[in-house]
């Protein structure tokens, strides 16, 4: 991995950090192994990443053999995600169950809580994730860093970084509220999916070519997503009473889109700055509606859609655009194919190939409770985007809040935070 | 080395193999054998004289007073002496071994990330140690401390003392919870422990944690490598001869925290590849009321040491490498010393065990070959006639392998000692306790069943007990073989690809 992982080393306001490894309890059988399907492949160069913060009231008395003995018996029945990437002679990456484990990493803060949640640009939070990419061996890189942050108070953090191939954002908040059971002594249980119930589950697929997947140049083992551009994080919290509804005329409808739009917004906001090429194309990544059963496996069912307007953006009315958005085409059959007939030799992005928005709404991301209390904080994002930019809309620790974490190119940051500021969405 | 079989090769044929069973039979009852044709004649003769003769021959024995208390003190005396100078039986009560939890657990993959991580400017050494592995004949479930677990791994002092706790401390308490022992009540207790001595020492810290008596006799063994378990045996055996009505705990570990090289000398990465946490708990007695709880008794205890032998000696050392880095440096001729010590081994513990019979076969080939000078090929005696179950220690495959050929033992003599190199590795002073462990488990311990444990340490020493089962044992429970006994004996390939 070529990187050093010298005891004491630190990121940022990180300190004493210790890598071990968690694994399954239970030894997997020798030669199993899991085949990703072609859309796994297309997005094998994203990672998606999360951080959960909790007070000190409950965690203080958490210890590091509490935390890991409940990570193995979480892997016990993901154990497969444990295992390591190895091509086949054709050079199609697949998933050997060797049991080789996820990383854990402790760090220490020297801040409290408190201190820590009180920056208003929550993706200070990056540090709380330790994360490492795919490769340059693909056989000795872990697909799942877990870090454990001790803050001064006796609060804890934890952050999870997964390499997309193994599923998407709905089986990781998934796999940690399983964790969180688990640490309560609870059974759980998660079966696992063959291939074939993997695969797309879309009854009516489009056969057109894909406009959220982008080829790019390709990376050999090393899985970092090659960007033109320098990006930079945003994150900030928004009431919906206060500034979502006032933009949306009441219809007479109960329940106001808040995702469609927020995303309609922020799209018109990026339109205005980016205008060479303006962004007409946008890509939408949410819960699949058609898969009604509650998430129970690790997979990447999320549902990849793609909007197109012919109208200028910049100009455009928020409802238009909402509209434009409810009416977005599902292309993952699309792209599965596209990753399939490749199979892994060529290396693409859809997370960033066109302007993203990700819709974690519908995730109940402060059920994870450890001890009895619910996270003070979570925080979500994806590592690896292309050019265009990414925005995740998530649920906030208050339910008439939301977050939305965004990931733009440097040099457009202050801009959008300028119209941002003019449409009301953040303070001045 | 000890060679094959001197006998001229039809050997396979039925007619030789009866001839040996009745030779055998012949020489091993032939004391009783001749008891028959006297006791015939004996009988015969009385029949002939007749009831009334043998009547007048009695009464006309004068018994005097005299002569009648003199006798009887006589006899009464004499048994006196016997039965006072008899050794004191010591039984094994029962034992405990440590199952390490699962969150310890290392396998390949795991150690060999670790390992490219740790030694990452030696990818030389990295390979060494990955031939090692795929050849070492563990298993994917034998366990490292928590301490070894990290990257780099974090040996202080207080994660040894913690790993000695944990193995220690539940080791006796399953041996507490077995046997209904109460701490108070033990007389004298033995710790042994090769390559982690602190001061206070573990037996200090055992009788700190159950609070046992001031006056107990409290021993701890250091430094004396993997057949230390052995040695502790004999000194509570030796204890047990001076002190009546006692009891004595030995605890055999060996703690792997502070001993992980951290250096990149091939020769002295092979005990990372191969040691593995574990600890056993014995219970001993020499009390009358244990005798009919006791699983075992102890019949022989032999020990070989060949320090003399300068070879011997620095076979297995302790050193610094050339980075300063303190290891043990395995010397390359181990199995060829490891034979010499079973030979000086097997020659004093042969004639205590064998049958009549086989040890008449090694005196005849020996006269022929010292004394008549012939061409014939030393005479291995057949060690499965003396024994029912063997416990060699799981030092590695090669040991096993080596003693397998030169004892001429079939596949499941030795099965028990590969599959506790597989389940738990190489565990050092305990590894003979988990294989004992694993053959009750398997309910092949009867009652009368006699049971060999070999070990073999540094110095060079080759300790031999055995035991004689003493009531036929039921299936453990709760043992460390219990949750995965259905799922051996395994199939151990030659080479494990990773």
């Amino acid at each position: 991995m070529g990187r050093s992982q010298e005891r004491g080393q630190g990121q940022g306001p990180i300190y004493n950090m210790r890598l071990s490894t968690v694994g399954a309890a239970r030894p997997t059988e020798t030669g199993a192994t899991h085949e990703p399907t072609g859309l796994d492949l297309a997005i094998k160069l994203h990672y998606l990443k999360a951080a959960y913060i909790y007070m000190p009231e409950m965690a203080r008395d958490l210890t590091v053999k509490h935390v890991k003995d409940a990570m193995f018996t979480l892997f016990d029945h993901i154990a497969w995600t444990t295992g390591r990437l190895w091509r086949r002679d054709s050079g199609r990456p697949y998933i050997k169950c060797n049991d080789c484990g996820a990383r854990f990493v402790e760090g220490e803060c020297n801040f409290t809580v408190e201190e820590w949640l009180s920056k208003p640009d929550r993706s200070a939070d990056e540090f709380l994730v330790y994360h490492r990419p795919v490769g340059p061996e693909l056989p000795f890189s872990p697909l799942i860093y877990v870090q454990m942050t001790r803050f001064k108070c006796g609060g804890l953090a934890f952050g999870l970084s997964w390499a997309n191939i193994m599923g998407d954002s709905f089986s990781l908040h998934y796999a940690y509220s399983l964790w969180a059971k688990a640490l309560l002594g609870e059974k759980i249980f998660a079966p696992e999916t063959s291939t074939i119930e993997r695969k797309n589950l879309n009854p009516n697929p489009t056969f057109k070519d894909p406009e959220s997947i982008k080829r790019v140049d390709p990376v050999g083992d090393l899985w970092i997503t090659p960007n033109n551009k320098k990006m930079s994080n945003y994150c900030f919290n928004l009431a919906i009473a206060d500034k979502i509804s006032p933009h949306f005329p009441a219809n007479g409808d109960d329940q106001i889109p808040v995702f469609e739009i927020l995303a309609g917004i922020i799209w018109k906001c990026i339109a205005r700055v980016r205008e060479e090429p303006e962004p007409v194309t946008v890509t939408i990544i949410r819960k699949d509606p058609n898969d009604q059963k509650p998430i129970r496996s690790i997979r990447n069912g999320q549902m990849i859609s793609s909007v197109h307007v012919d109208f200028p953006v910049a100009e455009a009315s928020v409802d238009e655009l909402v509209r434009s958005i409810e009416k977005a085409t599902d292309e993952r059959s699309g792209i599965d194919e596209i990753g399939e007939s490749c199979g892994g030799s060529l290396d693409f992005v859809v997370y960033g190939a066109k302007l993203t928005f990700v819709d974690l709404c519908e995730v109940d991301l402060y059920e994870a409770k450890v001890m009895g209390k619910s996270p003070e904080s979570v925080y979500c994002n994806v590592e690896g985007i292309g050019d265009e930019g990414l925005v995740v809309v998530y649920a906030a620790a208050k339910s008439e809040e939301r977050v939305v974490m965004m990931t733009l190119p440097e040099e457009e940051m202050e801009r959008v935070k300028s119209e941002f500021k003019k449409f009301g969405l953040i303070a001045s | 080395m000890c060679q094959a079989v001197p006998m001229p090769d039809f050997s396979s044929s039925v007619k030789l193999k009866y001839v040996k069973l009745g030779y055998q039979y012949l020489v091993n009852n032939f004391l009783s054998l001749l008891l028959i044709p006297i006791m015939a004649i004996i009988v015969v003769e009385l029949l002939r004289i007749g009831p009334e003769e043998i009547l007048n021959v009695w009464n006309s024995l004068h018994f005097d007073l005299i002569q009648v208390l003199c006798s009887s003190f006589f006899v009464i005396f004499i048994s006196t002496v016997y039965f006072m100078s008899k050794p004191r039986t010591v039984y094994l009560v029962d034992y405990s071994c440590y199952k390490p939890p699962v969150t310890c657990r290392v396998p390949f993959a795991t150690f060999m990330e670790h390992s490219r991580l740790i030694l990452k400017d030696s990818p030389k050494s990295v390979e060494f140690q990955m031939r090692i592995l795929e050849r070492s004949g563990l298993g994917e479930e034998t366990c490292l401390p928590p301490a070894i677990h990290y990257i780099p791994p974090t040996p202080t002092m207080e994660e040894a003392r913690s790993e000695a706790q944990m193995v220690i401390f539940t080791a006796l308490d399953d041996l507490f919870k077995k046997t209904g022992l109460l701490p108070k009540d033990i007389d004298i207790l033995i710790v042994n422990c090769s390559l982690f001595s602190p001061t206070p020492s573990l037996s200090a810290m055992v009788i700190n944690k159950y609070k046992l008596r001031s006056n107990i006799k409290s021993f701890n063994l250091s430094g004396m490598g993997c057949s230390a378990g052995l040695i502790s045996v004999d000194l509570a055996r030796d204890l047990l001869q001076v002190h009546p009505n006692s009891n004595a705990v030995i605890v055999s570990t060996e703690i792997i925290t502070p001993n992980y090289y951290k250096g990149n000398e091939r020769a002295m990465l092979l005990p990372n590849c191969l040691f593995r946490m574990g600890s056993a708990a014995i219970l001993m007695s020499n009390r009358r009321s244990d005798r009919w709880r006791a699983k075992y008794k102890l019949c022989h205890l032999v020990r070989t040491h060949r320090g003399a032998d300068d070879k011997s000696y620095y076979c297995v050392y302790e050193q610094e490498d050339k980075e300063g880095k303190i290891g043990i440096n395995l010397c390359k001729d181990l199995m060829a010393i490891a034979g010499e010590a079973l030979k000086a081994n097997i020659t004093t513990i042969g004639p205590l065990v064998l049958p009549a019979s086989e040890q008449l076969l090694f005196l005849l080939s020996l006269i022929g070959r010292k004394i008549f000078n012939l061409k014939w090929k030393p005479y291995i005696p057949d060690f499965k006639l003396a024994f029912e179950h063997f416990c060699i220690h799981a030092g590695g495959r090669a040991v096993i392998d080596e003693l397998q050929k030169n004892l001429q033992l079939s596949g499941e003599h030795v099965e028990a000692s590969r599959m506790t190199l597989h389940r738990f590795g190489n565990t050092s002073s305990s590894s003979l306790w988990y294989e004992l462990c694993y053959i009750e488990t398997k309910g092949r311990m009867r009652r009368g069943d006699r049971v060999w444990q070999i070990a073999f340490g540094s110095g060079f020493k080759c300790n031999s007990a055995v035991w004689k089962c003493n009531r036929t044992i039921k299936t453990p429970k709760d043992g460390p073989w219990s949750d995965c006994i259905d799922r051996y004996p395994v199939f151990i390939p030659e080479v494990v690809k990773l």
